[in-house]
């Protein structure tokens, strides 16, 4: 239009031009608004009405709305206004409540493994029956995280941006994000790809919140084992013969399981499963995967009385509360969470009391814990230890919860006799 | 291990045979009339009565002769044919006796002694388990051959039990996959003990991978052709014991059941039993009653001597090392319960409870295992 004369060359001085151009003129919002504004050096940015108030996330920039070409052009011009960002605006929404702890009844065990996830940054295993409460605790996770700081906001608006997903009130994102893909979901939409067009995977949707992989037996084991290298690093790695890419993958992976094929493996004595349903359920999640959750809790089903009316249990403001304070007492170690602790570092870190150390020897003799096992049980007994404000030391309290905080059967299936 | 049957001309071919994949039956039918030799060349020519259809014929290679005779000297695997000595005699009688074992270690005992199956689910309690290892050490410790299918579970306790005394009746056991079958690390060790201290006898000849599901089914007529009582442990309403029950009393083998909770799963096959009119097992004791009763009348069987029962369990200190641990040992029984419960039940912090456990479980008034927690059993 430059060139045809219908707008004048300085009058896009200095300006980008994000959007879709319909045939009929109007300008349709894109996805990925967000990190093109931010990767984006000059001026003025005009993007569709609809994502103004999206690309202005990023700061920095004079951003401008336009609902069609012709009203763009006016504006340019000057002989119009833009489609300013009052008349654009959504009325803010405010956030949806969350589910609360509260609502849980019974389940100690399972509250207090969620407490010990969000302030560790463990992830954790959920093993039990169908109807044990498995999902419920699952998404009462994200409540107990801390909010996002500046940074971390950015980037997963960022990164919701780029994959077309929108966020709750379309602003900046304040909460830690819930992902729960279906297990009939593909590799590449856990992970990420693509062939025209490289979308952030649901790893990457949950940066700096938290994963839940429910049923995790029934994904695809190509798409489990590509978790390990995310799991490991913060990153995920995506190559493809085109392009590759780095995108952010730090999330608190929750995972969901029966214990066998018929359901009741996890009870002594009630599995009704034959050997090789056993065996092929157990091949279907390989063991170095198995061994990334810090924490594993076989669950049972609810007590009745706990369900029909009892106690009900702390809010997750309440536990929220001593997460973050256990949080700030991890950072003093200058990691985010306990769970980075390096393994070299764990024995100036996470010293062990000598009865503490009784009972993990207890356990090392009786070939109950491995010695990767070891420094699980280390890192979760330090987060114990934070949580309950008891000193630089690791007690035999610490040890003891934390191994019970990681014994479900299944991280043995092979061994069990 | 020792290998028992020098390798003549009638083993070797008697061996592949068996190892052309047929049913026990068949394999009975393609040895009944001729030696080994006379029918393995009538089923390579395609002219076996036996087999009309000659679908054998391609089967019958001369490599397979070869590959199974290395194959069992490779594993030191002995063979044993229907009819000929070595064979076990409590065996040969049976209407459905293997026509060829596969065995590890000597099976010549297994005539001389007083023998009773332990047989029960792979998914057992922790109940079911320590009375299996706790039968299984008496009987032997009696004199008794205690037979049993290396399964998970029941089988294996049972074996387990035997192995830990230090001297007592040879094991048996009765497996469904080949000799030399890779199975899972402990099967194999309880496997190599076995065969070190008593006999393994399989049908399925070495080389032959995995098991059709029939043959664990059949194999169990083997366990109790040889019993004179088949204990079943612990079992669910339709367990695969119950298949081996079966076959007991169609022999007139005496069944016994040790009885468990009504509300426990893996016992209801077992009270079903007791219902049913089977000899009820509190100990070893009443096994041994049971099989003095199966074996009075019959020939050549050293009765079991009584065990010395003076070896009465010390009474390991019952007493709780704090107060909080004894209010969590309160709320322990015998079936195995989760931490959620053991949790709730105490009205305790989880901290305090697994704190507790630990310690209860290090003075052995509690054992724990995938989660669940129980008291110890005797």
């Amino acid at each position: 239009m430059v060139a045809d004369g219908s707008v004048a060359h300085a009058e896009v001085r200095d300006t980008a031009f994000v959007g879709e151009l319909g045939l009929d003129g109007s300008l349709r919002p894109v996805p990925g608004v967000v990190p093109m504004v931010a990767a984006l050096t000059c001026r003025r940015v005009v993007v569709p009405a609809e994502c103004a108030v999206e690309a202005r996330l990023v700061g920095g920039h004079e951003v401008r709305g336009a609902a069609g070409l012709g009203q763009l052009v006016a504006a340019l011009r000057g002989e119009g206004p833009w489609a300013d960002s009052s008349s654009t605006r959504r009325p803010l929404t405010a956030l949806p409540p969350r589910p609360d702890l509260a609502d849980v009844r019974g389940q100690a065990v399972g509250r207090r493994a969620l407490e010990v996830a969000a302030a560790g940054g463990h992830h954790l295993l959920l093993v039990g029956p169908p109807g044990s409460g498995k999902t419920m605790l699952a998404s009462r996770l994200p409540g107990l995280l801390p909010p996002l700081g500046r940074h971390d906001a950015l980037e997963v608006t960022r990164i919701h941006s780029a994959a077309g997903v929108a966020l709750a009130g379309r602003e900046l994102a304040e909460r830690p994000p819930f992902r729960a893909p279906h297990h009939g979901t593909t590799e590449v939409s856990l992970i990420g790809g693509g062939t025209a067009w490289l979308r952030p995977g649901e790893i990457s949707l949950a940066h700096c919140g938290v994963l839940f992989l429910d049923e995790l037996g029934e994904f695809p084991a190509v798409a489990l084992d590509m978790l390990r290298q995310p799991l490991e690093e913060g990153v995920v790695r995506i190559r493809r013969a085109r392009r590759s890419i780095d995108l952010p993958a730090r999330f608190l992976l929750v995972g969901a399981m029966n214990p066998c094929p018929c359901g009741e493996g996890s009870i002594p004595g009630a599995c009704r499963c034959t050997e090789a349903a056993r065996a092929r359920y157990a091949r279907r999640l390989s063991a170095p995967l198995l061994d990334r959750f810090d924490l594993a809790l076989s669950l049972g089903r609810p007590d009745v009385d706990d369900l029909l009316g009892g106690p009900a249990g702390e809010s997750s403001t309440v536990v929220a509360e001593r997460v973050r304070m256990a949080r700030l007492v991890a950072a003093t170690r200058g990691v985010r969470c306990n769970a980075e602790i390096q393994a070299h570092l764990l024995d100036e870190l996470c010293p062990v009391s000598p009865d503490g150390r009784a009972l993990l020897e207890r356990r090392l003799r009786a070939g109950a814990l491995s010695a990767r096992g070891l420094h699980r049980i280390r890192r979760v007994a330090r987060t114990l230890g934070d949580l309950d404000d008891a000193g630089s030391v690791i007690g035999e309290r610490q040890v003891a919860e934390a191994l019970h905080l990681r014994d479900a059967g299944c991280l043995r299936w092979q061994e069990v006799s | 291990m020792t290998s028992v049957s020098s390798f003549g001309e009638d083993e070797r071919y008697a061996a592949a045979i068996a190892a052309l994949g047929a049913g026990p039956a068949r394999v009975r039918r393609f040895l009944e009339d001729d030696e080994p030799r006379a029918a393995w060349e009538a089923l390579a020519r395609g002219r076996h009565r036996a087999d009309p259809d000659g679908r054998y014929r391609s089967k019958a290679r001369p490599s397979v002769v070869e590959s199974v005779e290395a194959d069992c000297a490779r594993a030191g695997i002995g063979v044993l044919i229907l009819g000929r000595s070595g064979y076990p005699t409590a065996l040969a009688a049976d209407h459905e006796a293997p026509a060829v074992l596969f065995t590890l270690g000597d099976p010549s005992f297994i005539d001389t002694s007083p023998r009773v199956a332990i047989v029960g689910t792979r998914s057992a309690t922790p109940y079911g388990l320590s009375v299996a290892a706790e039968l299984g050490g008496g009987l032997a410790e009696a004199g008794i051959v205690v037979v049993s299918g290396l399964a998970r579970g029941i089988d294996s306790a049972g074996h387990a039990g035997v192995l830990a005394t230090s001297r007592g009746a040879p094991p048996v056991a009765v497996v469904g996959t080949a000799l030399d079958a890779a199975g899972r690390p402990m099967e194999v060790q309880l496997q190599r003990a076995i065969a070190e201290r008593g006999a393994v006898l399989s049908e399925r000849a070495p080389g032959s991978a995995g098991a059709p599901v029939w043959l664990f089914a059949v194999r169990s007529r083997v366990m109790a052709a040889l019993a004179h009582v088949v204990v079943v442990v612990e079992c669910h309403r339709k367990g695969g014991s119950l298949n081996t029950v079966k076959r007991a009393v169609d022999r007139g083998v005496a069944v016994a059941a040790v009885p468990g909770s009504v509300r426990s799963s893996a016992s209801t096959g077992c009270n079903a039993l007791l219902v049913d009119g089977a000899t009820p097992v509190r100990d070893v004791q009443d096994v041994i009653a049971a099989v003095e009763l199966a074996i009075t009348g019959r020939s050549g069987i050293v009765p079991p001597h009584a065990p010395t029962r003076a070896q009465t369990r010390g009474e390991a200190s019952t007493a709780a090392p704090n107060p909080v641990a004894a209010r969590t040992l309160d709320t322990l029984d015998h079936d195995p319960a989760s931490l959620d419960t053991i949790v709730r039940r105490c009205a305790l912090p989880v901290t305090d409870v697994a704190l507790a456990l630990e310690q209860l479980a290090a003075c052995g008034l509690a054992v724990g295992a995938g989660g669940w927690w129980s008291r110890p059993v005797g």
